[in-house]
């Protein structure tokens, strides 16, 4: 008998030029990317975008037309059962047998898997514990979304799918959850995570990518992504009436503006130019109101991103019309 | 490797049981659907009972009214338990995905379908108990021993057949709110021709031809034979267990190709 296990180090996931195909429409077209163990890595993008389809190739729920796929070193076509054991998924809408008790459930779907966490310690990690004896039918949806990922941990995988964990939830509650995704990854656990919350991804992944039209734009750390990291800094504060751009003091910009009482100073060396203007405020007695420093945000550049291939497309269609 | 493979199996035997006791606490938890699927074919035991009570019937050797509905309702609470049950709850249980989690979980899909399948038998046997309980207490109606093989023959081949129907069934219904009208206008209209409420004889004969293809008339003569003090033999008839294994085949055959089909997917 010969028997092949899954691997224990290396890639969680390798994907090679993916491709998804429904009859006419290609949703996925060449898509690349590896996820290292005990990585956080975020899939982003609109709707139609092709996320969902790519997740459930990876997930083992849908064939793929083309390329390679690697899951836990296994052909999650395969459907193996040995890949199941190691792999937890967090659907967006999967329901549960909801005449059964948290705690039921929980023993439930433990069951199925040769290695399992604790019915107990699963209850307590997504807070559930005044709720056990509750049937699913009756919980509100956050509790239900927490029950699902303790239902996604119960055995203790290493490759966890999260499809939008958190929508829904209420701000305390999204800090609470990932905490917990966050405290996961101490455990080495891999995280493959699917969102539209640029804070969300900001906050726990290593790595994003960004795909749009069946393809990936973009692919990086949170803070480099489209190169987020070597654009200008904009400082922004309101001047008293008194003053004009030109009693500024000399800084580095790419551009400068005047709106109003808003100025708006984008620039490469914000700590020179951050430096510089507040310097010459304090000599001058100038008060600056709502004074801020900020890099772009991943919502930004994920917009920005998505925006200039949406005219692509659009330029693309006209071309061919 | 048989020795791991022993071990495997033994496993998996294992979690069906468990299956089924998860699948039954949920089934008798939910009162509602619990009630409504045994009054049902109940209320018509009460109803017809306490319709005429000194009638008999002619056309199966004079035997009273009775010994014809007790059986005729047992057959009508078999369809109703395993087929109309698993039909619509397979529809709801897609629906709301639950399907497509137990196929992301290592829990193999055959385990999952054979331990609904194993936990519907154990409805059909609750409702079978509590029919010929309620016959023999207020109608005073009983199995004889010697037919009693045709009984336990028929029922567990009717049960086979309506589960695995029901299963079947289920890639035709589009979503859950379609369910009860898909369900009953496959099973309602047939009843009617099928012996099942009153006896078939003295109908056209492009009626009998039609309930004879299906395999609710061989389901309800076989109980009836079973009840009909006219009956000789063990009560088996090899035309009606035919017409049943025959449909069995049809059940487990659709039901295949619904557990090959990703489970979370329509049609």
């Amino acid at each position: 008998m010969t028997t092949t296990h899954t691997q224990t180090d290396g890639l969680a996931i390798e994907v090679r030029d993916l491709r998804k195909s429904y009859g006419e429409v290609e949703a996925v077209r060449g898509v690349s990317f590896e996820v290292s163990r005990g990585e956080v890595f975020c899939l982003l993008g609109p709707n139609g975008a092709g996320k969902t389809t790519t997740v459930e190739i990876l997930e083992g729920y849908r064939t793929r037309t083309g390329g390679e796929a690697r899951v836990l070193g296994l052909d999650p076509a395969d459907g193996r059962r040995e890949l199941r054991e190691h792999v937890g998924i967090v659907l967006q809408q999967s329901g549960v047998q909801t005449d059964l008790t948290v705690t039921e459930l929980i023993e439930m779907y433990g069951r199925y898997y040769s290695r399992r966490r604790p019915v107990d310690e699963l209850i307590e990690l997504v807070e559930l514990g005044e709720k056990r004896d509750t049937r699913a039918r009756d919980l509100s949806g956050g509790q239900r979304r927490r029950l699902d990922l303790a239902l996604g941990l119960v055995g203790d995988p290493d490759l966890l799918f999260l499809d939008e964990p958190t929508t829904g939830f209420d701000p305390g509650a999204r800090r609470q959850a990932w905490s917990t995704i966050r405290s996961l990854c101490d455990l080495g656990k891999t995280v493959f995570l699917t969102t539209h919350y640029m804070d969300e991804a900001q906050h726990l992944a290593n790595r994003v990518a960004v795909m749009n039209a069946g393809q990936i734009i973009a692919l990086g750390r949170p803070e480099e992504l489209g190169g987020r990291d070597l654009r200008p800094a904009e400082i922004r504060f309101s001047l008293p009436e008194a003053w004009s751009l030109g009693d500024l003091p000399d800084v580095p910009f790419e551009q400068r503006t005047l709106e109003g009482d808003r100025v708006l100073v984008a620039t490469k060396e914000p700590v020179v130019a951050a430096q510089r203007i507040t310097t010459w405020a304090l000599d001058h007695e100038v008060d600056l109101g709502h004074f801020s420093v900020t890099q772009p945000s991943l919502e930004d550049i994920y917009l920005e991103l998505t925006k200039s291939v949406m005219e692509n497309e659009q330029t693309v269609e006209e071309a061919i019309r | 490797m048989s020795a791991v493979a022993t071990t495997g199996a033994k496993r998996d035997v294992g979690l069906v049981a468990w299956q089924i006791r998860y699948e039954q606490r949920a089934f008798w938890r939910n009162r509602t659907r619990g009630f409504f699927t045994f009054v049902f074919p109940l209320m018509f035991l009460v109803i017809f009972a306490s319709l005429d009570k000194s009638s008999h019937i002619k056309s199966l050797g004079g035997i009273p009214y009775d010994e014809f509905f007790v059986p005729g309702i047992l057959a009508y609470g078999v369809i109703t338990t395993s087929y109309v049950n698993m039909a619509i709850s397979t529809a709801i249980l897609r629906d709301q995905g639950v399907l497509k989690r137990m196929q992301g979980t290592p829990l193999p899909r055959w385990a999952y379908v054979a331990a609904r399948v194993g936990s519907t038998a154990l409805i059909v046997l609750a409702m079978t108990v509590i029919t010929l309980g309620l016959g023999a207490v207020l109608y005073g109606v009983h199995v004889r021993a010697s037919t009693l093989p045709g009984l336990i023959v028929t029922l567990v081949l009717g049960t086979a057949v309506f589960t695995t129907l029901g299963i079947g069934i289920a890639r035709l219904i589009p979503n859950p709110e379609a369910a009860p009208v898909v369900v009953n206008l496959t099973v309602f209209p047939l009843t009617f021709i099928s012996s099942v409420w009153f006896p078939a004889n003295g109908m056209p004969k492009a009626l009998v031809d039609i309930a004879n293809v299906f395999p609710i008339r061989p389901l309800a003569d076989g109980l009836e034979r079973a009840f009909n003090p006219y009956t000789t033999g063990a009560g088996l008839n090899a035309h009606d267990l035919r017409t049943l294994a025959i449909w069995a085949a049809v059940g487990i055959f659709l039901m295949l190709r619904f557990l090959r089909k990703p489970l979370g997917e329509t049609g």
